[in-house]
């Protein structure tokens, strides 16, 4: 899967149907008199990779939180397929695989695969496919807890994968990963935008989200900074030849 | 790979997520810390009832009059049952805290409450984990009985199933807490500490102000302590078994809307209250059930026989009027012997204590006891059944009913050798469960969610 290229991931999305599956309008959450986030707008279509790009602490978890509905938004709205629906509703489209958990550290980790692959009536070998893909034997009899950063990050990935829903919400995929498994994951993920799925990835690390993602949300201290395609962003700042860094670096 | 298509999820089998549950319970130490603890702190209560029950059984088996005093159910089995007590309100919180706080604290929630379950289903699969923790921690308890068995010992079925019951929903009681408390705190920690304030707290309380008159014995009666008392006599209460199951059942509804981490306070605090308020109204209907069945074999909360026949066809309303002052010994006399047998078997009593009612009172009357039926009355100081019930029966104006034959209680004296017993709780029984739990601890196979490599999509 090595030496894929940006442009060949991106291939292909122009052909794709780009009715919006998610649609975001004024969504804003205050900690006390901290502002987290503030009137984030964006639209998100199916097939496609939305990169929620930011510094730590830009509002990027806070931004998948709210969305799912693991955290009150304080006002805004969420529309799934034209329809404005309750955060408890919005998990039926929309599975958030978080930052920095150790799901059922004391369990193995085949024992946490197949737990949700049956909550999804997941059958064996679609399962087994998924841990295939992800390079999970070896690990299948560990408990979560001796796990590695890089495989937790790949159990995760699984977790997510194993979920059916129309929208998947990443934080920090490629945390732990280091270049190569970057590159591996990459390809994954944009097959399962293939296959009809909006993914919603907040990524701190630049030429990670530059790598896979069709669309961007920039984010700095809470407020949607721009967004859109990366030309469309370098069109914003008149640099034509930046790459996503400088562009960041522009708009923030 | 090719992934399935998209789709909404709206439901899931219940039975991945109990066996999800039932691994994190077993799967924690803290389960397996208790059980060994449990070992010697049942078996020497075990211990010691043999003990005590042998040296009274020695006197017992020259006297049949003293054997008739020898129930196995007081002497073993409550004792035993007791120790078992001590372990659930001590130890078996943190055991159910664990259950839900592992998970809060591991980050593993935010990805429990995305599941297509409902908050409710998450708690009742929860509960039924911890319950089946429960079962397992009753393992020595339920090996003390087969000991007593082995030795041979009586058991009658009635009265320990009651006595059995009874433990289960003081269990199911202090798991629902420990829910609950796990839900609404941050840590494990704050939950053990909300936890014990409320079982150590209501036995502390149970010990200090129990038998005092007035606000004392109400605020006494709300100890998780005296929900067991009940099943202890042998007497099994509908009205009880409902509300204790009612409390449990709402502390978990409480935790599942405590659990939810996308609902505003606001909304969480108005769910709250109106699943209080159901379950206060719930509670008020329960107080009105008033079945009660006395499951001892001696038949020590109920009259004879031939009484509990007559009585209940008594139908016009008895009024009793007690100038006697709760703490008096008499009164508890009174209570005890007559009153709490005449509640179970009368349909229609009413029972006052009069307001002048002080043990230094120099009224005549204190210490008297009223009896009225229909438009006659009378007065008695006596606190024996045997006084008191031809006097109703006089008021009532039906005749003494015949004693109906039946078999007297025999008394079950049994000096047995006790060795066997200690070697059990302190030896055989902790190294069978360090032998489980390392049996537990292997990990199994997963060969059937394996592909070989040209096998891959």
């Amino acid at each position: 899967m090595d030496g894929i290229s940006p442009a060949s991931l991106r291939s292909g999305i122009a052909a794709r149907p780009s009715a919006a599956i998610i649609e975001v309008s004024g969504l804003s959450k205050r900690y006390g008199e901290q502002v987290a986030i503030a009137d984030i707008c964006f639209v998100a279509s199916a097939g496609q990779i939305l990169g929620i790009i930011g510094p730590n602490g830009a509002g990027k978890t806070t931004l998948l939180e709210t969305l799912v509905g693991l955290l009150p938004a304080d006002s805004g709205a969420v529309c799934l397929d034209g329809q404005d629906v309750s955060p408890s509703r919005r998990r039926q489209s929309m599975f958030y695989v978080p930052d920095e958990v150790r799901p059922y550290q004391d369990q193995f980790v085949g024992q946490v695969l197949m737990f949700f692959g049956a909550v999804y009536r997941r059958p064996p070998a679609g399962i087994a496919q998924i841990i295939a893909t992800l390079e999970l034997q070896p690990v299948l009899g560990k408990r979560v807890h001796a796990l590695s950063k890089g495989y937790r990050r790949r159990l995760l990935l699984a977790l997510g994968l194993l979920a059916p829903h129309p929208i998947l919400l990443m934080d920090e995929p490629f945390d732990g990963f280091d270049l190569r498994q970057t590159r591996q994951m990459a390809p994954l993920l944009r097959r399962e935008a293939d296959n009809g799925r909006a993914l919603l990835l907040s990524i701190h690390q630049l030429p990670h989200a530059e790598r896979i993602c069709d669309r961007f949300i920039l984010l700095a201290a809470g407020r949607n900074c721009g967004s859109g395609t990366l030309d469309e962003l370098r069109d914003r700042t008149g640099l034509p030849q930046a790459n996503l860094e400088e562009v960041f670096l522009a708009l923030t | 790979m090719r992934s399935p298509e998209p789709r909404r999820i709206s439901a899931a089998p219940f039975a991945p997520l109990l066996a999800k549950e039932l691994r994190e319970v077993l799967g924690g130490r803290a389960l397996w810390i208790m059980l060994l603890l449990i070992c010697p702190l049942v078996g020497y209560s075990f211990f010691q009832a043999l003990s005590l029950y042998g040296e009274s059984s020695v006197a017992a088996r020259q006297s049949a009059v003293l054997a008739v005093s020898l129930s196995p159910f007081d002497g073993i089995l409550v004792p035993t049952f007791g120790a078992f007590y001590v372990a659930v309100t001590l130890l078996f919180p943190f055991v159910a805290i664990r259950a839900l706080s592992h998970e809060k604290e591991s980050g593993s929630l935010r990805l429990l409450i995305q599941l297509p379950y409902r908050a409710v289903t998450v708690m009742l699969a929860k509960a039924l984990a911890v319950m089946c923790a429960w079962l397992l921690a009753s393992l020595p308890v339920v090996s003390a009985v087969v000991i007593w068995m082995m030795l041979g010992g009586h058991i009658a079925p009635a009265e320990t199933l009651t006595l059995v019951a009874g433990h289960a929903l003081y269990g199911l009681l202090v798991g629902a807490i420990a829910l609950f408390s796990a839900a609404i705190t941050e840590s494990a920690a704050s939950a053990a500490i909300v936890t014990l304030a409320l079982t150590i707290g209501s036995w502390a309380l149970d010990l200090t102000i129990a038998g005092r008159p007035g606000l004392f014995e109400w605020i006494a009666r709300l100890s998780l302590t005296q929900t067991l008392k009940s099943f202890e006599q042998g007497l099994f209460s509908a009205g009880l078994v409902f509300g204790m199951t009612l409390v449990a059942a709402s502390l978990l509804a409480l935790a599942g809307i405590w659990l939810q981490p996308g609902d505003r306070i606001q909304t969480k605090l108005l769910r709250s209250l109106a699943c209080s308020v159901t379950t206060v109204a719930a509670l008020a209907a329960a107080a009105l059930i008033t079945f009660t069945r006395d499951m001892t074999e001696d038949r020590r909360n109920s009259f004879p026989l031939a009484d509990e026949r007559l009585l209940p066809t008594l139908t016009a309303p008895l009024e009793i009027i007690v100038h006697l002052a709760p703490e008096d010994p008499r009164y508890v006399d009174l209570q005890r012997n007559v009153l709490a047998k005449l509640e179970r078997a009368m349909p229609q009593l009413t029972i006052r204590i009069a307001v002048e009612a002080r043990p230094d009172a120099d009224a005549a009357s204190y210490g008297s006891i009223e009896y009225r039926y229909g438009t006659r009355s009378d007065v008695s100081r006596s606190t024996s059944p045997r006084e008191i019930l031809p006097i109703i029966y006089g008021l009532a104006g039906v005749q003494l009913p015949a004693p109906v034959p039946s078999t007297d209680y025999p008394g079950y004296p049994l000096v047995a050798n006790i060795d066997l017993a200690l070697v059990w709780f302190l030896g055989a029984l902790p190294l069978l469960i360090i032998g489980a739990w390392l049996w537990h601890r292997r990990p199994p196979s997963f060969a059937f969610v394996t592909v070989r490599k040209g096998e891959q999509a």
